[in-house]
């Protein structure tokens, strides 16, 4: 009890309150900007972190990445064009709802189940994080190589492109996670003479280059999204709590959904809204309704994309491993707090984890007045021209990768990767795969390589310890899905036709 | 930007193949089974075959894209060619490229005034907008990094008076 104490009392610290607040409303403008995903909004918070306390650097990270997967509802319902891509599932049903002339209700449903959908998704972490801990500590480097490779197994099976195509993408993750010293032999590896990579390639300017530099290149391709008329709402809220009565099964089973693909390492909010959806579609008695603005699919795919962001949490602070895009840079930035991922983190540092749960919570309540305000105070933010926001994302990027490390070589990795992952995204390679291998390539070479010395160079103990065996058949399945899937369908063609 | 599924195939197969080399000339670690070339070149193989089987047009009936469509609704259908627009999307990275070679020498407020100017111009932006953006936003930055975050920012030929 007294941690649970200590743990309020961190959070209720001045500068934990100032943080979350501001980050809201970071988070709720940069979300409902449209090509403005939530992970950006993220890699462009971690500069800022540095300079906070560790607890309000984390609030930042939690509460700006809540906020802005509810926000890119509101650009989605009311111009259909999805904020951040975590709306993109259902956003021909919320702007079918505003034709319907039920802005309102579209906006209502989209924050009142993404706050809910949150708590869901708190409330998972909190329940599955401390028992899976206590099994963790048990774990070895056997278990963890398997956990590693599980997750970037996960990662391609999860995309939505051609699993090939994901797998190269992780591949080219695991290169670059190879270049430099730190590997357990020290040996420099393609670093071609340069000083600075020997170094490395760091994840976090690399994630800024994939998600923000990526992102305005895209922009100098497209043409503006169309302005928004100003128009006055009704009541946001009104009619939200018979929704919640009325559809307790599809809200029930999107929170679960989200949950679930929150804790797959690699899969994020946008896959967790477009499985929700699909399945609500599947299992609803009215699917001929949806795609006319029907409530249904809009509260199971709301609710989704926000539980997964908590439940993301999950294999990031047990084992380093990212759930999703948005703790990939969580993890980065818990290392520079000193709260580094491991079991050991609900033992030694309890009242910090419940703190973070505290913060959740929090952010996910002042989600709804704060949500509302945004929400009305739409029609002014979107009029925002994209020629004035993009120059500052190109300069944020700038600044915020030399403040990584003080030097010019974070900038140019930036630039780099903003090339890569506009070229990669352009021709269906899914960067998400690509930035899990970067962020996890170390941990599953150290691992293997510390493994294999404590087993004398036998690979049995690889599969013979209990839970490795079992994490070695799920990774050994996911390595055969790809193949299985494809002579299904191979078998299955002749018969269709 | 837009390539065939063969050319980044191709490209896969080349970059794996090399990464598969250079990794094989690295010199193993005595008493460590597994050396640093292992991890190289189990990658570069690997890169080998998906982008073989990627060139060969494997696994592309998984692909369904649906950003795409929403993309290419919004995609601009006149004006300069294709080309052209293609070279307009690299001035984020080359912008990038210029900070890095000449913020030491003009200071932070001009390099980062010249990068807003002309991402705004690229995308649009009328002068009345862009001037008094590419003033501004250096100096907000600037305020923010160097007074509050004190990121060292080089002050160069203006420097701003905190």
């Amino acid at each position: 009890m007294s941690t649970l104490f200590e743990a309020i009392g961190m959070v209720c610290q001045t500068d934990v309150l100032i943080a979350i607040l501001l980050s809201s409303i970071y988070g709720l403008v940069v979300g409902s900007l449209p090509g403005l995903s939530a992970t950006m909004a993220t890699a462009l918070l971690v500069p800022v972190t540095f300079y906070l306390s560790p607890i309000a650097a984390i609030a930042t990270i939690i509460s700006a990445s809540a906020m802005a997967i509810f926000s890119g509802d509101i650009p989605g319902a009311l111009l259909r064009i999805p904020g951040t891509p975590a709306s993109a599932a259902y956003t021909d049903e919320a702007y079918a709802m505003t034709r319907k002339g039920q802005p309102e209700m579209a906006l209502g449903i989209g924050l009142w189940f993404s706050a809910l959908g949150g708590i869901a998704g708190t409330i998972s972490l909190m329940l599955l994080a401390p028992p899976l801990a206590e099994i963790a500590l048990n774990f070895s480097t056997f278990e963890y190589f398997w956990l590693a490779f599980l997750g970037l197994m996960c990662a391609t099976l999860v995309a939505r492109s051609s699993p090939v195509k994901a797998i190269a993408s992780m591949f080219l993750g695991l290169l670059v996670s190879c270049v430099g010293i730190d590997n357990p032999a020290g040996a420099a590896r393609f670093t071609f003479g340069s000083v600075d990579l020997l170094g490395g390639i760091e994840p976090i300017p690399a994630l800024v280059g994939v998600f923000a530099v990526s992102e305005v290149m895209r922009a100098m391709l497209t043409s503006e999204p169309p302005k928004l008329p100003y128009r006055r709402f009704g009541s946001i809220l009104a009619g939200q709590i018979a929704l919640t009565k009325q559809y307790v099964k599809p809200q029930v089973r999107g929170n679960i959904v989200g949950i679930i693909i929150g804790v797959l390492p690699g899969a994020g909010a946008d896959m967790a809204a477009w499985v929700s959806y699909a399945m609500s579609k599947r299992f609803s008695k009215t699917p001929e309704k949806f795609g006319t603005g029907h409530p249904e699919g809009l509260i199971e795919a709301g609710a989704s994309n926000n539980a997964s962001l908590a439940s993301g949490w999950v294999p990031a602070l047990l084992f380093g491993i990212p759930g999703d895009t948005i703790t990939a840079i969580a993890i980065g930035v818990l290392y520079m707090k000193g709260l580094n991922p491991g079991p050991t983190l609900f033992t030694e540092r309890a009242s910090s984890m419940y703190a973070l749960y505290i913060i959740f919570i929090l952010a996910n309540i002042i989600m709804i007045p704060l949500g509302i305000v945004m929400i009305r105070a739409a029609s002014h933010v979107l009029r925002a021209p994209r020629a004035a926001i993009m120059p500052v994302i190109v300069l944020l990027c700038a600044v915020g990768a030399f403040a990584t490390g003080n030097n010019l070589y974070s900038v140019m990795i930036v630039a780099a990767f903003g090339i890569i992952g506009f070229v990669m995204e352009r021709n269906g390679y899914p960067v998400a795969a690509m930035v899990l291998g970067i962020v996890m390539g170390t941990m599953v070479e150290q691992s293997f390589v510390t493994s294999i010395i404590k087993s004398d160079g036998s690979i049995l103990p690889f599969f013979e310890r209990p839970v490795s065996a079992v994490l070695a058949s799920f990774t050994i399945a996911a390595l055969l899905w790809p193949l299985g899937a494809w002579l299904w369908r191979l078998r299955s063609r002749p018969l269709a036709q | 930007m837009q390539f065939s599924d063969r050319v980044t195939g191709l490209f896969l197969v080349a970059l794996g193949g090399l990464a598969a080399y250079g990794g094989s000339r690295l010199p193993p670690v005595p008493g460590q089974q597994v050396g640093p070339d292992v991890f190289p070149m189990v990658i570069g193989t690997g890169l080998c075959l998906c982008g073989a089987l990627i060139a060969l047009g494997v696994g592309k009936s998984f692909e369904e894209d649906p950003e795409d469509e929403t993309l290419s609704a919004t995609e601009v259908q006149s004006g300069p060619p294709d080309w052209w627009r293609g070279l307009m999307a690299l001035i984020p990275p080359g912008l990038l490229l210029f900070y890095v070679l000449t913020v030491d020498r003009l200071g932070f407020v001009l390099t980062a005034g010249l990068m807003v100017l002309t991402t705004a111009t690229a995308l649009g932006a009328r002068l009345r907008l862009a001037v008094p953006l590419a003033i501004v936003a250096p100096v907000l930055v600037h305020l923010l990094f160097s007074k509050l975050l004190r990121v060292p920012l080089p002050p160069g030929l203006i420097p701003m008076p905190w």
